[in-house]
């Protein structure tokens, strides 16, 4: 990466499962062992996608024509029967040599225009309050820590459990 | 003993669904955003025989809305936005399905669940429910927010759109 900024081209990933699992494998290594690639590729570019994507990409240095993928986001949405749609932010995540220089800025503010234009009230996302840069970077862009502010905490029952309800224990 | 059935909702229950949520965003968007084309989540209800009515006379006594999130680490989840039972409901003895009373909804979840090969089940409860958090907890529910630290934050009004022009933030 050279000193002048690389301005980023973000795209949406609808039309490709290829750059998508691409900018996965870069960003979430160990993510192949987890999750069955078929299942990825049909819950995000099959009939019905769970979830959606923006991939940022930046010219490849010294091949015109070229880029490559440095970041993502993974979105979908919720509901709150209060409020209606919201936006919730899974993941985001822009490779370390890339921080800096406005790529999460500019995924920010796709997503927001994203939630407006679907309708959204609001986006949501979790981060972990030790996360210090994390909490900073959101709450200087306006977030609000609902967790502490209103009391909410999140809960889960794994598939063990999950199982064991089921079956009436 | 007290015999009930949990199903998915139909058109016909949005009022019944609208009494037990008391505050929405409204019937019009409620049932486009459940029985349109691309619904934004699930209901199910809980139904008594008409001969255990409530007392006001209600057959629908509960309702378990949810959606489907998403994990790139492990696939479909299901999420618990709403589980609400009417309080002279609760506390019954094990319905005839062989369920607790008081989570009528979550064995249909269960199969919900199943279907869609969804790995875990998430939700929220609020720091001062203590009743709620016992109820959870007895029943094998993670805090995730104590245990890891895990807070919820949100971005919306005139931050949203400020984020949206390009802005920011001071």
């Amino acid at each position: 990466v050279t000193g002048e900024k690389h301005l980023p081209h973000l795209k949406a990933a609808r039309s490709s499962a290829a750059r998508f699992l691409k900018v996965l494998r870069k960003c979430e290594p160990a993510i192949n062992s987890q999750v069955l690639i078929l299942d990825l590729l049909e819950d995000g570019f099959g009939e019905h996608p769970f979830y959606h994507c923006l991939i940022a990409e930046v010219p490849k240095e010294g091949q015109t024509g070229s880029s490559c993928t440095v970041g993502y986001a993974m979105y979908y949405f919720t509901y709150d029967p209060w409020i209606g749609k919201l936006l919730y932010l899974e993941d985001f995540y822009v490779m370390e040599p890339y921080r800096g220089l406005g790529i999460g800025s500019e995924i920010l503010k796709r997503l927001s225009q994203i939630a407006i234009k679907t309708n959204c009230s609001c986006m949501h996302f979790l981060v972990v309050i030790w996360n210090k840069p994390s909490i900073e970077y959101y709450v200087r862009r306006g977030a609000l820590d609902l967790s502490t502010e209103e009391g909410w905490h999140l809960f889960r029952f794994d598939k063990e459990n999950l199982l064991r309800m089921a079956s009436g224990e | 003993a007290m015999s009930y059935v949990v199903r998915p909702w139909a058109l016909r229950d949005l009022k019944d669904v609208m009494r037990l949520i008391r505050v929405s965003i409204g019937g019009k968007s409620l049932r486009e955003d459940g029985f349109g084309r691309d619904p934004k989540f699930g209901c199910l209800v809980a139904e008594v025989p008409p001969d255990q009515r409530s007392k006001d006379g209600h057959t629908v006594v509960g309702y378990g809305l949810y959606f489907f999130t998403y994990s790139t680490w492990k696939g479909r989840n299901i999420y618990m936005e709403d589980l609400y039972v009417m309080p002279e409901f609760r506390g019954r003895e094990r319905g005839e399905n062989g369920i607790i009373s008081g989570s009528p909804s979550e064995t249909k979840l269960m199969s919900k669940i199943a279907e869609n090969r969804c790995s875990q089940m998430k939700f929220t409860v609020l720091d001062w429910n203590r009743a709620a958090i016992d109820f959870y907890q007895s029943h094998g529910a993670v805090d995730l927010t104590a245990a890891e630290g895990w807070h919820f934050f949100h971005l919306k009004g005139d931050a949203l759109k400020q984020l949206a022009r390009g802005h920011q933030g001071q």
